[in-house]
């Protein structure tokens, strides 16, 4: 099967990447630091650790959703942190940030602006900013934000909060909880089996922070407040919503991820296996109605695949975004597809969800696994705030199969 | 007939050798002598006009050779633009500090300061009757060339030097006098003297060090220096390590940290001399130098190499892995490529090739010590997979046949050499602090003057390279602050070394000509039958405030020598850390001080047999008792020096309550068993250990 390629001249140099654990908020030392600092420095540490010289880069999209420290600066301050000095954009748009960021940085080099770009994305939800508003047309004249869960908490083209959705549409595909549960429990097990076979080391890099000083402050190298768990731990959990518990929700956490998009010939020399190809087939995004952002993915997925003239037989890796258990059993539903054959080496309702460099995980990991496979379309898809679908799909071939 | 296991160094500046001094009981040269020549008689002594006096180098060297040059009533002219920003200001504080407010304000009041256009001298120069001109402008051959004529043409006959960095005498047509950083402080400057050498031995008498170097592209100290720079920057080109990183593992391997030095010197002006430095040997000598990128964007910008104080590093790095075995390779490998040119060309003395890199760049170990260390086929080894992993620098200045002559006397008398007269020997320490370099040398030099029939000697400093003794080098103890026995096996052997000079000679006489003699360096100097020292120098035990305790024999051998009634004093030296007087020390420490020339002479009719009546105090073989305790001391300081004390005197009453033969082992014992203790960790040695080896 020929699919024609979305930037036919970009390509992801296969095993340049790297992540970040992401450790839930408030329990590492990623809560203490400069988020974009750390971006910087880490995907500094990750390509020298990849054999990329940082110089190689010309380009660096940067993707994150909650304000830091100097963001007026962007990308080109991150650079800096780097090590390296080149311009560069933000790309943000909630947890569709790292696939967005992928893209734009596909357009980049397909268009011949740049030959080498990196994808940095990055968040820390830990002590979220609080922006303070000017409201004139509000009874307090001045209103305060705190960017995390203020916004979880309303929507404010709908008035509802953020988990109302996964309620809504769990209510509207008449989704089960016990089949909710299921799916949770065995995405827990997906998640600790690629972590036990050291599937996870070839895509997270652990990472010593210093504090001021210059002294060891903490050693990022777990998803920290990932615990495994128990069928009868998850049926006694309080339901918040229809089909939604503690445990059947994604929390939040802080890290980053990058990856480096470039053309043919400087993928084949920047990856230590040439022969894998990694290129860009598609992409899509739609919205849906108020409130009902679950139903988004499997729209977004329908609707990439009818562009592109697939169906989801022909996918070798499915990854869903899905801060709730409910969305997978959405999709599985709509799509009639088994829930089991997804997600395989973990998602992010299982280790998190630090918004922007999210999706950029998801894709690494779906990517990973496909070399495993000996290649395949690759699917990215997830939901974003606002009822937002987004889908990717990817082309991972060796040696020209 | 005099004979020397290698080359004196003092003989390269035309000063003769270290026996010469003894034999002639006289130093070669003196201040006023030499300042009568370079700047005439008293009657009409003329000046020394520092240009580009507000730079840095120009700033410092006013006030160094502005302190030493006023007592001779040489006037200083500091000459520079009228834009220039107040260096000489900005220093002044230091001066005050140095010296005090009044011989400070002296100093500044002998001390003119002109501005003028770059063009035309002022007027008023001539009045100052210019004889020396120091010429620290910037680095740009033809502005230095056209200043040069300028002077030449108002003041035909004066002497002229540059202190650059980089340019040849042959391409400037003038003498180097190239200083190191810090320049209001560091006695070494890099010569290349045309004539009689008249400026180098100036340097010399005024108590500076000139060390001849080669007319080259940059000099040794340059190469040495902006070479780690570069070999650090490579790495940090092709691996994307920080540069914050990369020093501590280069101090950690070496000793420099270079881009930190970058930016205390100054970044912009640093970056300049250091991409300048490399741009010009790159010229001359290939790839080897080529500036890389990231000295290319510091040297157009000028910014420092760390990060802004608000980006402190928040990531870390550790070499893991094969790392560390590739970031060796590419420091060691950079360096021992540049040595071996440097070689080739002759660019020195070994000694002072060697000692340039410790004097003046922070190296632990010259690089000579490290390349002679390490053998020579192993450093070949080392420069051939640097060059596997940079295939761009395997071209050319690279010369392992000169690694052959690593057996040559010179290269394995780095630090310590053997004069004799046939009667009399002279082993003389190039290094002021004692490591297991100078332990070897000095075991050869005691080997070579006894197989020449040698049983009288001299035990001193070089004249030359080493201004005093300052102890122990305080890295040997590193691995001892893990482990006991790697205490003893430091103060084992070095006690054996300080024994063979009472034990294996018929008369060993310890000279002190600098201004200390501290610690482990003044445990060896007793170990000789006569200590005999320049009245101005002082002596001490500064171990406990460290704290350590004495493993060399302090903790008995001085008690031995001492009578009764004097053993509290060295007891209070022991456990106070204070400095005692040479003319305080006499009868109890030492056997004698003087002015120079007298002690000088007095050491070599010691030696010799000569009339010198002085009476050798024996040295008690049994077992002592009645160490006093002593009371009143001011207090510890610290809970530290508080253990240190209660160490030092349990070492003490043990080993003087041992027989000789038993002592040794008993207070090398008491000395690295308190070397692994939580105060020893937390201390000085302890927190450089953790800061250096621990990153």
């Amino acid at each position: 099967m020929t699919v024609p390629l979305m930037f036919p001249r970009a390509r992801i140099p296969y095993g340049t990447w790297g992540s970040s654990y992401f450790p839930a908020w408030q329990t590492s030392a990623l809560a203490e630091v400069n988020i974009g600092q750390f971006a910087g420095e880490a995907m500094n540490r990750i390509l020298g650790m990849r054999g990329v010289r940082r110089s190689a880069l010309d380009y660096l999209v940067i993707g994150s959703t909650i304000p830091w420290r100097w963001k007026f600066w962007n990308a080109p301050l991150v650079s800096a942190c780097m090590g390296s000095r080149i311009p560069g954009c933000h790309v943000e748009q909630a947890c569709a940030t790292g696939l967005q960021a992928i893209n734009v940085a596909a357009n980049e080099v397909n268009w011949g602006s740049n030959d080498v770009v990196g994808v940095l994305t990055f968040d820390r939800t830990s002590d979220s900013p609080v922006g303070v508003f000017p409201e004139r047309r509000a009874y307090e004249r001045t209103q305060a934000l705190a960017d995390v869960w203020d916004n979880f908490g309303f929507d404010p083209a709908t008035g509802g909060a953020m988990i109302a959705c996964a309620g809504n549409g769990a209510r509207k595909y008449k989704i089960d909880r016990r089949e909710v549960d299921e799916i949770t429990l065995y995405r827990y097990e997906q998640y600790f089996a690629a972590k036990e076979s050291g599937f996870l080391d070839r895509v997270l890099v652990p990472l010593d922070i210093l504090n001021v000083a210059g002294r060891f402050l903490g050693r990022i190298d777990d998803d920290l407040g990932v615990r495994k768990l128990d069928a009868a731990t998850l049926a006694g959990m309080y339901e918040l919503d229809t089909c939604v518990t503690g445990g059947s929700q994604t929390h939040a956490s802080d890290g980053m991820a990058c990856l480096l998009v470039t053309t043919e010939e400087k993928a084949k020399e920047l990856s230590p296996r040439p022969e894998i190809e990694i290129s860009f087939v598609g992409k899509t995004d739609i919205r849906t109605s108020p409130g009902l952002m679950p139903e988004a993915p499997h729209m977004a997925v329908r609707k990439l695949l009818g562009i592109v003239g697939m169906k989801l037989e022909d996918i070798a890796v499915l990854k869903n975004h899905n801060p709730f258990a409910v969305n997978d059993a959405v999709f599985a539903k709509e799509m009639d597809y088994d829930w089991r054959k997804m997600n395989n080496a973990g998602c992010p309702l299982v280790w998190g969800h630090p918004q922007g460099p999210t999706l950029t995980r998801v894709t690494i990991e779906a990517l990973e696994e496909a070399v495993d496979l000996g290649g395949g379309y690759v699917l990215i898809f997830g939901c974003a705030a606002g009822d937002v679908g987004i889908a990717g799909l990817f082309k991972v071939s060796e040696g020209g199969k | 007939m005099a004979s020397t296991m290698r080359q004196p160094t003092l003989e390269t500046l035309g000063l003769g050798s270290v026996l010469d001094i003894f034999r002639n009981g006289r130093l070669p040269a003196t201040a006023e002598s030499l300042v009568e020549e370079v700047f005439g008689p008293g009657n009409d002594r003329g000046s020394l006009v520092i240009s580009g006096a507000n730079g840095i180098v120009g700033a410092g060297k006013v006030m160094q050779l502005g302190s030493r040059l006023m007592p001779h009533g040489v006037r200083m002219v500091a000459l520079d633009f009228p834009s220039a920003p107040d260096g000489i200001g900005a220093k002044y504080p230091g001066l005050v500090a140095a010296f005090g407010q009044a011989n400070a304000d002296a100093i500044m009041g002998n001390t003119v300061r002109m501005t003028y256009d770059g063009k035309h001298l002022p007027a008023e120069l001539s009045s100052m009757k210019p004889r020396f001109l120091l010429e620290a402008i910037p680095e740009i051959l033809d502005v230095k060339r056209a200043h040069y004529q300028l002077f030449n043409e108002a003041f035909p006959g004066i002497e002229i030097r540059s202190v650059t960095s980089g340019f040849p005498a042959k391409e400037l047509g003038v003498g180097i006098a190239h200083p190191a950083f810090p320049h209001e402080i560091n006695k070494i400057w890099e010569t290349v003297e045309p004539g009689s050498g008249a400026i180098a031995k100036l340097l010399w008498a005024t108590g500076l060090i000139p060390i001849p170097v080669g007319d080259a592209w940059s000099f040794i100290l340059d190469v040495l220096f902006c070479g780690v720079t570069h070999a650090a920057l490579m790495y940090h080109d092709d691996t994307n390590m920080p540069v914050w990183k990369i020093d501590k593992y280069v101090r950690k391997l070496i000793g420099p940290n270079p881009t930190r030095a970058h930016d205390a010197i100054g970044a912009a002006g640093a970056n300049f001399l250091t991409w300048s430095c490399l741009h010009h040997l790159s010229e001359t000598y290939g790839p080897l130098f080529k500036p890389t990128p990231s000295l290319e964007e510091k040297k157009a910008t000028g910014q420092n190499w760390y990060p802004l104080n608000h980006f402190r590093p928040l990531v870390d790095w550790r070499l893991e892995g094969d790392e560390s075995a590739k970031f060796s390779t590419y420091i060691l490998g950079a360096l021992f490529q540049m040595t071996s040119l440097m070689l080739s060309e002759d660019r020195g003395h070994l000694t002072h090739m060697n000692g340039i890199g410790e004097l003046c760049a922070q190296f632990r170990s010259g690089i000579l010590a490290v390349i002679r260390k390490a053998g020579a086929d192993t450093v070949v080894n080392i420069v051939e997979d640097f060059h596997r992993h940079r295939p761009d620098v395997a071209g050319g200045a690279w010369y392992p046949e000169v690694f052959e002559k690593i057996g040559d006397p010179s290269w394995q008398q780095l630090y310590v050499n053997a004069e004799h007269d046939g009667t009399v020997g002279v082993i003389t320490m190039a290094r002021e602090s004692y490591n297991h370099d100078v332990d070897a040398e000095l075991n050869r030099a005691i080997d070579w003057l006894k197989a020449e029939g040698v049983l009288r000697v001299i035990l001193t400093g070089d004249f030359h390279l080493s201004t005093q003794m300052v102890g122990a080098d305080t890295s040997e103890f590193y691995p001892a602050l893990e482990d006991a026995a790697a205490g003893m096996a430091v103060a084992g052997p070095w006690t054996r070394t300080a024994r063979r000079l009472n034990d294996e000679f018929d008369i060993s006489v310890g000279y002190l000509q600098g201004k200390r003699a501290l610690g482990g360096m003044l445990e060896l100097l007793l170990h000789c039958h006569y200590v005999v020292s320049h009245e101005g120098a002082t002596f001490g035990f500064p171990e406990v405030t460290l704290p350590v305790v004495p493993g060399m024999e302090g903790c008995h051998w001085p008690f031995r020598k001492a009578k009764a009634e004097d053993r509290s004093r060295v007891l209070h030296m022991l456990l106070t850390g204070r400095m005692v007087k040479a003319a305080d020390a006499v009868g109890w420490l030492i056997d004698f001080a003087g002015p120079a020339e007298t002690a000088i002479a007095k050491a070599y009719a010691v030696a010799s047999g000569g009339d010198h009546g002085l009476v050798r105090r024996e040295l008690e073989t049994g077992a002592m008792d009645g160490i006093p305790d002593v009371a009143g001391l001011p207090p510890a300081g610290s809970p530290g020096s508080e253990a240190a004390r209660k160490a030092i005197l349990d070492s003490v009453k043990a080993s003087c309550g041992a027989t000789l033969a038993e002592a040794a082992e008993i207070q090398a014992r008491h000395s690295s068993e308190f070397m692994t203790s939580s105060f020893c960790r937390k201390g000085a040695i302890g927190t450089e250990y953790t800061k250096t080896m621990l990153i």
